[in-house]
């Protein structure tokens, strides 16, 4: 049994965590969830003994089984943690890519725990580790036992790192947002998989998450941090269907779920479907990519990356493009775009101008210019090609003003520079810039993915809203089945470079004719 | 640079800009005025020690070492200076449109910059002087051409990175020109790296022209630098030391004070 008490740890500046207290039975899931900088990584790491450095506990105590681990005052006990750290306690990451050594053949790093926490002889050691791989679902372990990190799968990383967490029965599993760098159908893999471990084992469990799907999924409790702080804490179910404080009330509105039906927009949207032409035509398309292009002797390889997409998009329709990651989809938005001119078959559209909105809010927008420049630019770049077209000064500062008010920002952030923006702010002045030009057609690349759940919800109706006001044809792309849901009026599902499914969101979500898009929906 | 908004001020930046501005003024104030005249020769007034009225004491010619110095910094420092603003802007516009655009100039650009790299520097400055002839303009000139393969690679790397970046994307989309994404969307986002490589460059200029002067091809007698003054006074080590030692702290100090000003540019900078 764990259990932290009055836990407040602060870095240079005030708390990021203060006064959390929790407590995790053996056998039980502790799912705590919260948006990003709530505080929960900073509780788990304390927990486990790997805060970094400036990390001070300022009060508190954290409790394994009646052995005070860490208290407020006192130095870690560093020999003490590492009696208890791989042995005792372990944690899973998010990232599996990273948290593997791309050196070392996987199956020799899982064994270091064994070796360093028993006196097992290496026959036994290797014995061991084959059958914790058989354990987490990794076929073939042989294999797996000799296979270098990056000749795994992203899936199979994440057992890899589960085989090596949970190889030596710790009372104590950490996971910290371990599905969130999967794909969807991965996702869905793993988290039974924990759930599985912990029936098994059973060991405590505590599962960081951003997402409440999965924490509904997995967790017999929850607990909900805000600013450092729990607000909630209680039974899953308990939260879920009767959440007592407003922060949680506002993260679980936001989650959307087909129970929500898609309340806000019930009446149909008018998508000019069959009436007029589409403002995209894609017809027979196949994207290829030219692989060791870069040297001035190395053999070029052409390789069909998009194999006969073939779709059309009207005005004021929303058409969602999900897959796996690598299944192409970015590819084709690239393609439908202009910016990959190595295809066959034709990309026609009657929009001049048709703009992107991309995933990462940081990436996206020049750091060294200022919101106001930034708005102004694409209203420069077209006055430039269409001297008909160009603006005064003060009419384009009139207009980029206008577009920061419409997505929603106050005046002063004119003069901002992104860095000072948080990310939703980022990604609203992402959409001003794209939209400004009324560009009739916009492609959306997982616009909502890197954000916070309430902020994500957000700009998704901030989105809906100017598809409806200026007619916007939308390509929107995602992995999260949750947000095509509730964005998109028809969907589009892809693998390996090929569109296998689509028709009207509502018939594919209520029967999906493929196996694959089954698979898909399977967390929703 | 944004270096206040990042990062707090620090005592590098505070040693290297009292080190660097002593000896920027007082070179840039040896172009007008010196206590004493640097060419005017005197038999009496030779190897005479530090005092008072020769701060640094005299030379072999019994010209004041003290004025001497202040000019050699003056030239040393515009030298320097004119070299680095070359090979930067050289660096800039190749590295730009070779990282930017790739393909077969990139490759040829980047094979005769290896070609330059492989040698040293001072070795290829040599040979461009000895082509073109020593003197100033000639000097600056090849020692401009020998250090722009540093900046090359730089700036070339930087946009190799940035090309791709999702707001050049976005750029590109909104139909922004290509002179436009080069020079007004990418360029300011190098510039802290630039800078700092500007910095590091600007020291290399200031060893290379003192190296290139002491081995006689670059500033001509009887124009001051540190480089010919250091190698004037190698005959007189023994007998009167300050000859030597005068320009040799010069250097010193202006070396050392830009390291501690680009050292601590940089720690504002993360």
């Amino acid at each position: 049994m764990i259990r932290i008490e009055n836990l407040s740890v602060a870095f240079d500046g005030p708390e990021v965590v203060k006064n959390v207290s929790l407590e995790i039975k053996d056998g039980e899931i502790l799912g705590v969830v919260g948006e990003s900088g709530s505080g929960k990584s900073v509780t788990a790491l304390t927990l486990m003994g790997l805060s970094a450095r400036t990390a001070r506990v300022t009060s508190g105590r954290i409790l394994y089984d009646d052995v005070t681990l860490l208290e407020a005052g006192k130095p870690r006990d560093k020999a003490l943690y590492r009696r208890y750290q791989g042995a005792r306690m372990s944690m899973v990451f998010q990232e599996p890519m990273t948290s593997l050594n791309p050196t070392q053949r996987v199956g020799r790093q899982v064994e270091e725990t064994l070796r360093l926490h028993t006196k097992l002889t290496a026959q036994e050691r290797r014995e061991k580790v084959l059958e914790t791989f058989r354990s987490v679902g990794l076929k073939d372990e042989e294999t797996v036992y000799r296979s270098y990190p990056h000749q795994l799968s992203g899936g199979m990383r994440q057992r890899v790192m589960i085989a090596m967490a949970v190889i030596l029965h710790p009372g104590l599993l950490v996971a910290d947002e371990p599905t969130t760098a999967l794909d969807v159908t991965v996702q869905s893999q793993i988290i039974s998989l924990l759930g599985e471990i912990n029936k098994k084992q059973k060991n405590a469990m505590l599962f960081i998450t951003h997402d409440l799907n999965l924490a509904r999924r997995l967790c017999s409790r929850v607990a909900v941090m805000k600013d450092g702080c729990i607000v909630e804490i209680g039974e899953t179910e308990q939260i879920f269907e009767h959440p007592v404080q407003e922060y949680t009330k506002q993260l679980i509105e936001a989650v959307p779920s087909r129970l929500k039906e898609r309340k806000s927009d019930a009446e149909p949207r008018e998508n000019g479907r069959g009436r007029t032409a589409p403002v995209v035509e894609v017809r027979d398309l196949s994207v290829y990519y030219q692989e060791g292009s870069n040297s001035l002797f190395g053999r070029r390889k052409r390789r069909c990356v998009v194999k006969g997409a073939d779709f059309a998009l009207y005005a004021g329709e929303s058409l969602g493009l999900v897959g796996e990651s690598g299944c192409g989809k970015t590819t084709l938005s690239r393609a439908v775009l202009g910016m990959i001119r190595d295809i066959d078959g034709s990309v026609v559209h009657n929009t001049p101008r048709p703009q992107m909105i991309f995933q990462d809010p940081y990436g996206s927008l020049n750091p060294t210019k200022t919101v106001g420049w930034l708005l102004q630019e694409p209203l420069r770049a077209r006055g430039a090609i269409d001297a008909s077209l160009a603006l005064s000064k003060e009419e384009m500062e009139e207009a980029a003003y206008n577009m920061l008010r419409r997505v929603g920002l106050e005046d002063f952030y004119f003069h901002r520079r992104p860095s000072q923006l948080s990310g939703g702010q980022r990604q609203r002045v992402s959409i001003a810039q794209a939209l400004i030009t009324n560009p009739g057609f916009i492609v959306a690349d997982e616009p909502v993915s890197a954000l916070d759940v309430t902020v994500q919800a957000q700009i998704m109706e901030l989105l809906r809203n100017f598809q409806q006001e200026m007619k916007l044809a939308c390509l929107f792309i995602s992995h999260d089945i949750h947000v095509v849901y509730k964005m998109c009026d028809r969907i589009m599902v892809m693998k390996d470079g090929r569109i296998i499914e689509s028709g009207d969101t509502q018939e594919i979500f209520a029967s999906p004719r493929e196996e694959y898009t089954r698979q898909l929906l399977n967390g929703f | 640079m944004t270096a206040q908004a990042t990062g707090k001020w620090n005592k590098y930046v505070t040693a290297g800009l009292i080190m660097t501005g002593t000896a920027v003024l007082l070179g840039l104030l040896a172009f007008f005025w010196t206590p004493c005249s640097t060419t005017a020769m005197s038999l009496s007034e030779k190897f005479k020690a530090p005092s008072l009225s020769h701060l640094f004491g005299t030379d072999n010619f019994g010209r004041d070492i003290f004025s001497r110095v202040m000019k050699g910094m003056g030239t040393t420092i515009t030298i320097s200076v004119l070299v680095v603003l070359l090979s930067a802007t050289v660096g800039i516009l190749l590295g730009a449109l070779t990282g930017y655009f790739g393909g077969v100039v990139d490759e040829i650009v980047m094979r005769v910059t290896d070609a330059v790299n492989g040698f040293p520097s001072i070795l290829l400055a040599l040979v461009a002087v000895s082509v073109l002839g020593s003197g100033r303009q000639n000097l600056i000139l090849s020692l401009g051409i020998v250090f722009s393969p540093s900046y090359i690679r730089i700036v070339r790397s930087e946009y190799l990175r940035l090309r791709d970046a999702d707001y050049i994307k976005r750029a590109r989309l909104m139909g922004v020109g290509k002179c436009r994404i080069l020079f007004v969307h990418i360029l300011p986002n190098i510039l802290p790296v630039f800078w700092v490589s500007v910095m590091i460059g600007l020291n290399n200029a200031i060893l290379a022209e003192s190296g290139m002067s002491y081995l006689g091809i670059g500033v001509q007698p009887p124009n001051a630098s540190l480089g010919n003054m250091l190698s004037d006074a190698q005959g007189y080590l023994q007998t009167a030391p300050w000859c030597a030692l005068a320009p040799g702290l010069a250097i010193v100090w202006i070396v050392l004070g830009f390291s501690l000003f680009s050292e601590g540019i940089r720690r504002l900078g993360e």
